[in-house]
């Protein structure tokens, strides 16, 4: 077994903190505001939907530090080992005084009730960092996941634009920093498994992904947790106990998203964001879809492994990695195996998942040529909405003719799940608005979804038929349309 | 009193858009809110809540938590010994800890207070409460009926014809003429109905407070609130507290828009803190702002509009059925008034109803009442223009109200800017872009709110070395210390930079009524202008002691006491900091105070357009351009006013197309998270473009009139007519959500 330390080490602002007495369900917001008294953190939701809470949490990944906004209210205390977090008390300009995205903030109105304001800071510190002259869609895109209900946030898109003017990036206090936080930070990793308990209630962040089956083994009752945007829930709105709770978020081994042998492999710890560039790439078609995914904290921790791995009938990406032919690799101290994403979800609640075993991968075939895809995400609003419908389609066609087809729905069953009578109406037909036409009318046998508040069962079949005709408007006809120079 | 009228005069501090005096404390964090404070010993408090619609409550047994290690208190209904005076109080004891029944699900039962949330939450689970559970119903339509479950029994007023079911509880009606001889006038008749689902106010800081009550009696309460005197006198009541042994602070509050103007968690905190001897801390959950604050009414509303060819409105008639939740309110009273107050009208008629239902109590939300009005009287509107083949500006300007009309609701307007905001609007560049493309459309409506005055007090301090302190009563929700540091400035002569205005407590000033009504820039403002002159007379008093002259002959210049009349040019001026330098010599510190119930706050109106496209295979709609037109009188910091303005729209927008409360067949709220409540993110809305218009108010001295409410009113109907255009079909229900937006296209299409 691997060493073991009982505490969790990590910087807050400018100090250090050792932490034993920590709790699985302790969250980072909890002991902000509650133990450490800094209140300039807020609590607007405990869900991780209003960005009051956003703070930035710094990690080294290969051995560089890097910066990313989270919500504080689901970030669970004890995956901060190894993390320097950076709130708004620790904001200050280069010369001391206030920082540029404050006094932009200050000068552009960015506030009126002020509640939500040191969150919108926090973000918009993490676009400048990032960005310093961001575009609108890039402002857009930062401010995702903070909700205002004073501005209609136009003067915080202002400030957005003005602080670039105010300061340079390269000048900031955390720049100056960021050697000295990187050695202290490395110093802190010493490879052990760390495992901090209070009472019964007990945390543990394995040394590996060998140990991570190791312990798992050992706890096949524990509750995996990885970004904890779901788990978090769990705790925070539904008060259910999570104890024994393995973190994995921390294992870089499982972050790793690299292409190759012909796949990209998505490491279940890898985060919406470490994904997004690789996957943006091979798959141009997930780069808009993949921002629709939550709101920017949301991303940074999420993953895509927990968002398999959970199971969840409206998770948003196993549709679209169904669709790719997605294979997803599980693995526990017996080993390993490999099956069909599709294949994991069982039914509502039931995946294929043995005990002590985790999710530890997800790969996907790069060779698609001569394919194409779409993906749709409906719901009521654009950004950070949970999904009522989603839907992946992966098309080949050849000569005219739909040679094979793979449509694959969520929030239209009781698991994601492909529209197998859609499918076969398209297989073998002309590539033409009739088949598609045709398709969209076999939906009705594919599916009888459910009526919710999100959606009524009425609006999920008319939308999803709807995106079937979508897909022929903007492949077939808007296509031909494209090349026509229409 | 007599209203100090309007006077116009050039202004050097007032108009300008000085520093935000709260921005830093606001970037910075360093900003106190509700839950931010903390005191020694403090224990956590937390609700135990109905989990039921409607249910008789036969028993509570507190028994078990209170034999748990770390509970200092159980507080049940049992513990309020009280009958407080009015109905509207008992109501409010009603609500915030529950008596013979739960009336809505999320109703407060029973409370805790305990070292730690953790154990506070358990003891939550082991208070048994025996409920026999009642049928419910929480839509106003069918709480109407004669048959439907009764809340509350012997609570109708006489104004309630026969034939309803008591949870009508009150009637009102309005307006003039023959409405019949109207509709027999006109060429052309729409009678539509139309709904809207309850809103939350949606401000991002949920209620907090921490109270400490003392062995003698004496008490101190930390809350976000917008009226923290009001918090003072109702807590006091229900506690049976002498009003002045509780001392209220307000702190900084992270947005209301009408929603924090009640009590919930406060007087459960201090009697948590009297049984505890205790200081104790609560706040509630996101889950509990919604299932149990104070939402907005939905409404059920039928509108008939006649109209000659000519386009002149013969006749306009009215139902407002408006279910207010478990309690009495006048959402309906007020959506009748508002509802065609914009229309020069011969004939009208209107009819307001108060009906409750389980569900937590309607709470005021910027203009309460007013939107759902405006959105069912402004689509007929909209319709009528559309069927007489006119542009929508030019017919509302043929029926415009103006000063000397008789409004629909009784009063006759003085100066009112409505004509002038239509005219604004039609030489607009929006208005006159045209809107092209498929799936587009663009709308426009007016919107009315009347504005408060209020009972206010204001101090005013100056100091030695020649700065001011400036104390209101009322908390800052739209930038009030900002514009009262201007209005004082602005009075006195002296920068801007040399007053700093703090919201007192409720021991240092005078009675003040809560931030509503859009009342705080006139009413606050005009008792800072008073006591600015309050402070200038004193001063001048000492200017002439100083000299040995008549204090009728100084004047106040620029900032300075000079020698006036016979004595003009014989001294030099004394500027307001060489006074205060000497106000120990010349008889003590020197401060101006005013107190006043202020009358003549100028109704206010606005104009919206909206640009909008729809996505017809999803039914989802994007906001493509919005432009606003509001009346300020005088706009005090414009930044401010544009925020207002913006921020009014908004919320506008999201109550139009998707924020909305759903129930579920069994009463129980389906939706009480952010997750699920949808408010506008960025990217839901499109810069809102602002103009504002200054039509003094005769009855203020600077002419301003409220701002923060009317920007609420028109965007339901502007977005509904927008829509409506966009998707080709009419659109009379709200929110007008993509599933019920596309199921709507989907009906017309057939």
């Amino acid at each position: 077994m691997a060493k073991e330390r009982r505490e969790i080490r990590f910087i807050l602002n400018g100090s250090d903190v050792r932490l034993g007495e920590v709790a699985a369900q302790d969250t980072l917001l909890d002991f902000l505001r509650n133990a450490r008294r800094l209140t300039g953190t807020k609590e607007g939701c405990a869900e991780g939907d209003c960005g009051a809470c956003t703070v930035l949490v710094g990690r080294l990944v290969k051995g560089r530090l890097r910066y990313e906004t989270v919500n504080a209210c689901i970030r669970f205390l004890a995956t901060l080992d190894g993390c320097h977090v950076v709130t708004i008390e620790h904001l200050r300009g280069a010369d001391g005084g206030m920082h540029p995205v404050q006094q932009a903030m200050v000068e552009a109105h960015g506030s009126q009730c002020g509640f939500c304001t040191p969150g919108i800071v926090m973000s918009l510190y993490a676009l400048w960092m990032q960005s310093a002259a961001p575009s609108d869609a890039e402002i857009e895109t930062a401010l995702q996941g903070n909700l205002c209900r004073c501005t209609g946030y136009e003067p915080i898109f202002k400030a957005a634009r003005a602080a670039a003017e105010l300061g340079d990036p390269a000048a900031d206090p955390l720049e100056a920093e960021r050697a000295d936080v990187t050695g202290r930070l490395k110093a802190m990793a010493d490879g052990a498994r760390v495992t901090v308990s209070r009472g019964e209630d007990r945390a543990i962040l394995p040394a590996d992904v060998a140990d991570l089956a190791d312990v798992l083994a050992k706890h096949p009752e524990a509750t995996i947790v990885a970004g904890a945007t779901d788990v978090g829930l769990w705790v925070t709105k539904f008060l259910k106990p999570i104890s024994p709770a393995v973190f994995v978020g921390h294992l870089s081994d499982l972050r790793q998203v690299d292409a190759k042998a012909a796949r990209l492999r998505i490491g279940a710890g890898a985060s919406y964001t470490d994904a997004e560039a690789a996957l943006a790439r091979a798959f141009p078609h997930l780069g808009p879809y993949w921002k629709r995914i939550a709101g920017w904290q949301v991303r940074n921790m999420g993953t895509v492994g927990g968002n398999i791995a959970n199971g969840s009938p409206i998770g948003d990406t196993p549709p679209v990695l169904i669709a790719l032919e997605a294979k997803l690799h599980l693995r526990s101290a017996e080993g390993t195996r490999e099956i069909p994403l599709e294949d994991f979800f069982i039914d509502y609640g039931k995946q294929d998942l043995r005990a002590g075993e985790f999710v530890e991968a997800v790969e996907i075939p790069l060779a698609q040529e001569g394919v194409r895809h779409a993906a749709y995400k409906v719901s009521k609003r654009r950004d950070e909405d949970i999904t009522a419908v989603a839907a992946g389609f992966a098309l080949r066609v050849e000569n005219g003719v739909i040679a094979d087809a793979r449509l694959v729905f969520g929030g239209m069953a009781a698991v994601p799940k492909r529209a197998a009578q859609a499918e076969a109406a398209l297989k073998g037909q002309p590539f033409d608005a009739a088949s598609f036409e045709r398709a969209a009318q076999a939906l009705a046998e594919d599916f009888q979804p459910l009526t919710d508040w999100r959606a009524s069962a009425e609006y999920r079949r008319l939308v999803a038929a709807n995106l079937l005709r979508r897909f022929w408007a903007e492949e077939g006809e808007g296509a031909k349309a494209r090349l026509e120079g229409v | 009193m007599a209203k100090d009228e309007f006077q116009s005069r050039q202004f050097k501090v007032v108009g300008t858009r000085v520093p935000r005096p709260d921005g830093v404390d606001k970037v910075t964090g360093r900003a106190r809110y509700g839950a931010d404070i903390t005191a020694p010993g403090m224990l956590t408090g937390l609700c135990l809540r109905s989990p039921h619609a409607h249910a008789r409550i036969r028993s509570i047994d507190t028994s078990a938590a209170e034999a748990m290690k770390g509970v200092k208190a159980v507080v049940t209904r049992a513990d309020f010994d009280v009958t407080p005076e009015s109905s509207g109080n008992r109501d409010v004891l009603d609500n915030v800890m529950a008596g013979d029944k739960a009336l809505y699900d999320g109703h407060t039962v029973a409370a805790v207070a305990a070292t730690s949330r953790s154990v506070a939450r358990a003891a939550l689970k082991a208070i048994k409460v025996d409920y026999e559970v009642l049928p419910h119903v929480t839509d106003v339509d069918e709480a109407m009926k004669p048959d439907a479950p009764v809340l509350h029994e012997g609570r109708q007023q006489e104004s309630v014809p026969e034939g309803y079911s008591q949870n009508v509880l009150a009637r009102s009606q309005y307006g003039h003429g023959d409405v019949d001889k109207g509709f027999e006038e006109a060429d052309i008749v729409i009678e539509r109905h139309f709904t809207t689902a309850a809103t939350h106010q949606g401000y991002i800081e949920p209620h907090a407070c921490l109270a400490t009550m003392g062995g003698d009696g004496k008490a101190d309460l930390w809350c976000c609130t917008q009226g923290h005197y009001h918090v003072r006198d109702t807590c006091a009541e229900l506690l049976g507290m002498d009003t002045g042994q509780l001392k209220v602070t307000s702190s900084e509050i992270g947005g209301g828009f009408g929603g924090k103007t009640t009590v919930f968690l406060e007087p459960v905190a201090l009697m948590l803190s009297r049984k505890s001897g205790k200081p104790v801390k609560m706040t509630m959950s996101r889950e509990e702002v919604l299932r149990a604050s104070g939402p907005t009414a939905s409404t059920s509303v039928s509108i008939k509009i006649g109209a000659r060819k000519d386009g002149r409105i013969t006749a306009g008639w009215g139902d407002f059925r408006y279910q207010n939740g478990a309690f009495e309110a006048m959402n309906g009273a007020l959506g009748a008034m508002c509802g065609f107050a914009p229309y020069d009208l011969e004939n009208v008629r209107t009819t307001g109803w108060e009906v409750v239902t389980n569900r937590p109590k309607a709470a005021a939300y910027r203009a309460p009442g007013a939107p759902m009005a405006a959105f069912a009287v402004e689509s007929v509107v909209d319709e009528l223009a559309g069927e007489l083949g006119m542009d929508p500006i030019d017919f509302r300007l043929m029926n415009a109200a103006d000063e000397g009309t008789k409004a629909a609701y009784g009063p006759t307007y003085p100066a009112i800017g409505l004509k002038s905001v239509l005219e604004a609007a039609k030489d607009h560049p929006h208005w006159n872009t045209p809107l092209e493309g498929e799936n587009r459309g663009r709308g426009f409506a007016v919107g009315f709110w009347f504005n408060f005055g209020g009972n206010t007090s204001v101090s005013l301090m100056i100091n030695g070395d020649g700065t001011v302190s400036l104390s209101e009563g009322n908390p800052d929700i739209g930038g009030s210390r900002a514009s009262m540091s201007m209005m004082a400035a602005e009075e006195l002569g002296i920068p801007y930079e040399h007053v700093r205005c703090v919201i007192a407590d409720t021991a240092s000033l005078g009675q003040n009524d809560i931030t509503d009504g859009s009342r705080v820039t006139f009413a606050v403002g005009l008792a800072t202008i008073k006591a600015a002159r309050h402070a200038i007379d004193i001063m001048k008093a000492r200017a002439a002691r100083i000299w040995g002259i008549d204090e009728e002959a100084v004047e106040w210049v620029d900032g300075a006491a000079q020698p006036a009349g016979p004595n003009a040019g014989k001294f030099e001026p004394m500027t307001l900091k060489e006074i205060a330098a000497l106000a120990s010599k010349t008889g003590g510190p020197i401060a101006g105070h005013f107190e006043v119930n202020a009358e003549g706050a100028g109704v206010s109106f606005g104009a919206h357009i909206a640009d909008t496209e729809v996505d017809p295979e999803t039914g989802a709609v994007k906001v493509l351009r919005y432009t606003v037109f509001q009346d300020a009188g005088k706009a005090v910091h414009p930044d401010y006013v544009e925020g207002q303005m913006q921020g009014g729209a908004v919320q506008g927008i999201g109550w139009a197309l998707n924020e909305e409360y759903i129930y579920g067949e069994d009463g129980i709220l389906q939706n009480p998270g952010y997750l699920d409540y949808r408010i506008p993110v960025a990217s839901d809305l499109p810069m809102i473009d602002t103009k504002i218009l200054e039509i003094p108010n005769p009855g203020h001295p600077y002419g301003v009139r409220g701002v923060g409410e009317t920007g609420i009113v028109p965007p339901l109907a502007t977005l509904a007519n927008a829509v409506s255009r966009a998707a080709g079909v009419r659109m009379t229900s709200l929110p007008m959500s993509p599933p019920k937006l596309l199921a709507a296209i989907k009906a017309a299409k057939g």
